[in-house]
């Protein structure tokens, strides 16, 4: 796995960033003044209970608190009033500049060439667009505005303590050290630990899935306590870090607990000498306490939301590393709708050719069917035509070959949205007339709603038989000139295999076609065929010129046909 | 478990099995709330008796208690919150495991009507939100000590004010819920959204080689731009609420602490209260609405846990497919197989590599599970050396006949570690599959082999398995036509003298077989040598050779 797809760094990672929240400089100006008023306006809190301490200690009038009660009251209805507009302007701004990430990130990660794709996975695609964007959805969900209050909290409730007394906020900062040394500490071992973590979920969620779906075959094969085993040891494995994750926890909370003791009983004793030395009332001694005890809880939030931010920049380092790539024009479509390939060789390991030197010409129009065994260079010729790898050596001349291989998929959604992927503006009348080209026509009004109908991932199930001739059909929408078709009627089994042969022969009538043929009935009606053997063409000819040859393939359709 | 396990008992035993864990999480969590509530107490105090008198012994003597006090908490907080999160972690291994027993038990039943994805949500989710029930319940009981405490201390301070706090408190927090009620209905479209989005985004990207096929990756981006867009649309609906929300409880919070201030206020002016008192006062309003939002909280995760353990509940209490037998299998399995049943009449001699042709692929799958003992013929009987499948317990039958499915998974690891088997060279040799490294990895689900190589590493794998009968359901359907007549012959030299049966409509294997079987509509119609039905039956010839 030495070829997954690129991860930004920081500056690249800033720098998208910065594209993306220029345009809304204004919003988080608005959202960012917005909260710190909130936060501001709260502060009042403190010293206006600290007010009522002074009236009380004063022996002043019982009435002289209501106007400082008005106040509370006014501060109370002030800070949710500008706390909720505050917190709807930054979860503008976040949810706007992550949908446009993501936007941007689906497209760049569709327009990367398939060759860079198929060496990393699709799994480290669909790992970035599923887990990754989530976490970050969940970082500006939870994390942003916390961080952003909290932060607020912090820096102005130590000037709110400043401006009672200056000696009381030096005495605060006595638990500061402990703090930054601890979240130090904590982020250290839990970033590691909670990757881990993942490592460990995702492992036990694939074991389970597994074993699971594989569920008739253990039974089969007698796996059943293979399975229970490797699933309880793959359970006890997160267990046990998740255990580890909350030793963890308990730990940084108790150095968090060492620190908040250290500041309150320092804030205590300062309020005490100054109350003594005559510089501060009783009254401000507790609002500075009270200050104090009200920094925990945004403390705490800011130290825990350390990992939480860790955690989303790692994420957008893979997102914006696909996200950052440019954008490459697909290949283009036109073309005579001929092939044309000399002299093609083709390694995937350095020094371990599969094709050697092959020579392959189909002319406009023309069926062409490669017949071999598995491991003859057949797929591999196949993609090389196609366009999804480049040749080792020699040159391809194609027409834009549209490739449709035995992985088929069924794109979750309406039928007729699957099928206008391949022509957005087709009609409806256009998807029914491409249907009846492959013979699903009839299934495909049968269905519950029609090509209405929800099909793909949570929809209607589509049979393999049904799924292949889909893809046909979106072959015919697409209407290109050269078609490749690898293995697409493997998986039906036989009944089927002869039903998509018939759609197959239908979608690619009247155009150039290259068909790695399975099934050799699909040789028998192609105009030529052509027989591989490792990495050479060792025949070429129609089928009724093959078979008198008495060669290869003489032999393996006498083998099929039961005719020996 | 011998009742049928409901919701409740999974839950009452899961808590059984962790009782010394939840005992002692609760004893020192309580210990942790009332130190946390303390602390206002002990400010209070401090105020009154230290600063206030300008006492300097005093203070000495209050800040050593609050520092006690934090030790107290601090221990009782790691000491117990880690014993609760141990327990609820067991108990979720332990119904995760039991889930998955279940599901794999040779008697079959619990996947009926359950998609293997739910499935695996049940043994993960669930069984982690049951176990969340025992973090949710020591804290729940700690916090109603915490709640209790600080009520005592607000009323000994002053019964007036300790009633504005303990009755004002719970309708503010009923009152954020009911807020909170209308979010949650619209948090969940939004979460339904954010999910669509995130779905199609992966639908997208796992058919991008049938997007690049069609050259459609430009449609492909402007539908999940879409997508992209309603789903930013709800979310910022919900997040306008959510502020709302949040600003409202913030301004409520705030009034409540006005009102404290104005009674407690009021009681210390005229002397019934002392200035400490006061201080307490406020710092514990602001303190008691921790422990009593813990409670909503405990109630939402009760529920949720009642409702996952019903799910589990439900999955451990499935019927079984079939019953298990009443005597083992004998020693020494001969592998005559005669079936009799639902249609089917036909029997396979010791040794015999027999055909079986079904012309609808139902009447195949039908056949398998009855070989398999997955299901017992409705009338009838499948017998293994005379002596009938039901009378075996499934486990038995499956030792004695390996019916190997056409699309068997493989799983992750090596190809050698998945064929198995004494000579796993000479099974991979007989179904083709040798010039697959044995040491080559299989991805999960076999996903890193093509679909043709994975076919035949499994045939390999039933190969290996070398037992008395096996029966192949269409092992070479993904196999080019030059290695199919390889692997009929391997699989005929391969399972000499023990009995295999071959349910494939492919005529190069029906070639190497000893006698066919034909089914159609559902019930043995002929038999013969497949070249002597292919020359006379013309239902025959449609099945296999057109």
């Amino acid at each position: 796995m030495s070829d997954l797809l690129p991860t930004a760094d920081g500056p690249a990672i800033r720098a998208v960033l910065g594209e993306l929240l220029r345009p809304h400089r204004a919003l988080a100006a608005g959202a960012f003044a917005l909260l710190a008023v909130a936060t501001g306006v709260g502060l009042v809190t403190a010293p206006a209970l600290g007010r009522i301490v002074d009236i009380v200690a004063d022996g002043r009038p019982v009435d002289a608190i209501t106007p400082v009660i008005v106040l509370l009251a006014v501060v109370a209805v002030a800070q949710g009033a500008a706390t909720a507009a505050g917190l709807a302007l930054t979860s503008r701004l976040g949810e706007t500049v992550l949908a446009r990430l993501r936007e941007r990130f689906v497209e760049r990660a569709l327009h990367l060439p398939l060759a860079q794709v198929e060496k990393a996975g699709t799994g480290d695609l669909t790992a970035r667009v599923t887990g990754d964007v989530s976490l970050i959805a969940e970082a500006v969900r939870r994390a942003l505005p916390e961080l952003v209050r909290s932060s607020l909290a912090i820096v102005l409730t130590l000037v709110a303590l400043a401006l009672l007394d200056w000696r009381f906020l030096l005495a605060a900062l006595i638990a500061l050290p402990v703090q930054l040394y601890t979240a130090r500490w904590y982020v250290r071992r839990a970033v590691p630990l909670y990757a881990k973590q993942r490592v460990a979920n995702g492992e036990q969620q694939q074991r389970l899935l597994d074993s699971i779906r594989a569920g008739a075959t253990i039974r089969a094969f007698r796996l059943e306590n293979e399975h229970n085993g490797r699933v309880a040891r793959a359970s006890r494995a997160v267990v046990d870090l998740t255990m580890r994750g909350v030793t963890l926890v308990l730990r940084f909370y108790m150095r968090l607990h060492i620190a908040e003791f250290a500041g309150l009983a320092a804030v205590l004793t300062a309020g005490f000498f100054l109350v003594r030395g005559g510089s501060a009332s009783i009254g401000t001694a507790t609002a500075a306490a009270l200050y104090f005890s009200n920094l925990f809880a945004p403390m705490n939030t800011v130290l825990v939301l350390l990992d939480d931010a860790q955690a989303a920049a790692a994420g957008l380092a893979r997102l914006v590393g696909v996200a950052s790539l440019p954008v490459r024009e697909p290949r283009p479509l036109a073309g005579p709708g001929a092939v044309a390939a000399t002299g093609v060789t083709h390694a995937y390991v350095a020094g371990r050719p599969v094709l050697h030197g092959v020579d392959l010409t189909l002319e406009p129009g023309e069926r062409v069917a490669l017949v071999g065994a598995t491991g003859a260079g057949k797929t591999t010729l196949a993609r090389i035509v196609a366009g999804v790898h480049p040749p080792t050596g020699g040159t391809v001349g194609n027409g834009g070959a549209h490739l449709v291989t035995q992985e088929v998929h069924v794109f979750a959604g309406p039928l007729a949205d699957d099928l206008r992927l391949a022509r957005p503006d087709a009609t409806d009348d256009e998807l029914r007339t491409a249907l009846d080209t492959v013979g699903a026509l009839t299934w495909a009004q049968a269905l519950p709603d029609g090509l209405a109908t929800e099909v793909g991932a949570g929809g209607h199930r589509l049979t393999g038989a049904q799924s292949q001739q889909l893809a046909l059909a979106r072959l015919v929408l697409a209407d290109p000139h050269v078609i490749v078709l690898d293995e697409a009627t493997a998986e039906a089994g036989s009944t089927g295999a002869r039903t998509l042969e018939r759609s197959a022969a239908a979608a690619t009538r009247d155009r150039t076609a290259l068909i790695v043929a399975h099934r050799l009935t699909q040789a028998a009606s192609a105009d030529r065929v052509v027989v591989m053997e490792s990495g050479h063409v060792v025949e070429t000819g129609t089928h009724d010129e093959l078979r008198a040859a008495n060669g290869r393939y003489a032999a393996l359709w006498a083998a099929w046909s039961g005719s020996r | 478990m011998d009742e049928a396990p409901t919701g409740a008992r999974v839950l009452r035993g899961a808590l059984r099995g962790q009782w010394r864990g939840l005992t002692l999480s609760t004893a020192l969590c309580s210990v942790h709330q009332v130190g946390e509530a303390l602390v206002p107490v002990l400010i209070g105090v401090a105020v009154d008796r230290a600063i206030g008198r300008g006492d300097g012994r005093a203070l000495l003597v209050w800040l050593a208690v609050l520092g006690v006090v934090y030790l107290g908490l601090s221990w009782g907080f790691r000491i117990g919150a880690g014993a609760g999160e141990r327990a609820g972690a067991n108990a979720a291994h332990e119904l995760r495991t039991a889930v998955v027993r279940r599901v794999l038990d040779p008697r079959g039943g619990a996947e009926n009507g359950r998609l293997p994805g739910a499935l695996t949500a049940i043994a993960t989710e669930d069984a982690r939100r049951v176990g969340a029930v025992h973090v949710a319940l020591f804290a729940g009981f700690a916090a109603l000590f915490g709640i209790a405490v600080g009520a005592v201390v607000l009323l000994r301070i002053s019964v007036p004010l300790g009633l504005v706090v303990l009755l004002g408190a719970p309708p503010l927090l009923v009152l954020g819920r009911l807020l909170a009620k209308p979010l949650e209905k619209r948090s969940g479209a939004e979460q339904e959204r954010v999910a669509r989005a995130s779905a199609v985004a992966v639908d997208l990207v796992g058919g991008l080689r049938v997007l690049k096929g069609i050259g459609a990756e430009a449609a492909a981006v402007e539908r999940y731009r879409r997508t992209s867009q309603a789903s930013l649309t709800a979310t910022l609906r919900a997040a306008r609420a959510e502020a709302g929300q949040t600003g409202t409880v913030l301004a409520l919070t705030g009034l409540f602490i006005a009102l404290v201030a104005l009674v407690g206020g009021r009681l210390a002016a005229s002397g019934a209260i002392t200035l400490g008192e006061l201080v307490t006062a406020v710092g514990l309003a602001l303190l008691l609405l921790g422990p009593l939002s813990t409670l909503a909280w405990v109630n939402a995760e009760l529920a949720q846990g009642r409702a996952s353990a019903a799910r589990i509940a439900a999955v451990l209490a499935s019927p079984y497919a079939v019953p298990a037998g009443d005597h083992a299998l004998p020693g020494r399995v001969a592998g005559r197989v005669r079936v009799a049943a639902d249609g089917f009449d036909f029997e396979a001699a010791p040794g015999e590599l027999l055909g079986v042709v079904a012309a609808d692929p139902a009447d195949a799958a039908r056949l398998l599970r009855l070989l398999g003992r997955e299901t017992d013929p409705g009338r009838g009987t499948v017998e293994l050396d005379g002596d009938p499948l039901t009378g075996l317990h499934p486990a038995d039958v499956r030792t004695a006949i390996l019916v190997a499915p056409h699309d068997a998974d493989l799983f992750a690891g090596g190809v050698a570690e998945n064929v198995g088997g004494a000579d796993p060279a000479a099974a991979m040799k007989a179904a083709g599959a040798d010039e697959i490294a044995a040491s080559a990895h299989v991805g999960e689900g076999g996903r890193t082999l093509s679909g043709g190589q994975r076919q035949r590493v499994a045939l390999a794998r039933a190969l290996a398995a070398d037992p008395p009968v096996l029966v192949l359901h269409e092992p070479t359907t993904a196999v080019d036509a030059v290695t199919e007549a390889r692997v009929a012959e391997g699989v005929r030299a391969l399972r000499q003298g023990r009995t295999t049966i071959l349910v494939t409509t492919s005529p190069a294997l029906l070639a190497v077989t000893d006698r066919v079987v034909l089914v159609q509509d559902g019930a043995t119609s002929d038999a013969g040598t497949h070249a002597d039905l292919a020359a006379r039956h013309p239902g025959y010839r449609t099945a296999v050779l057109a």
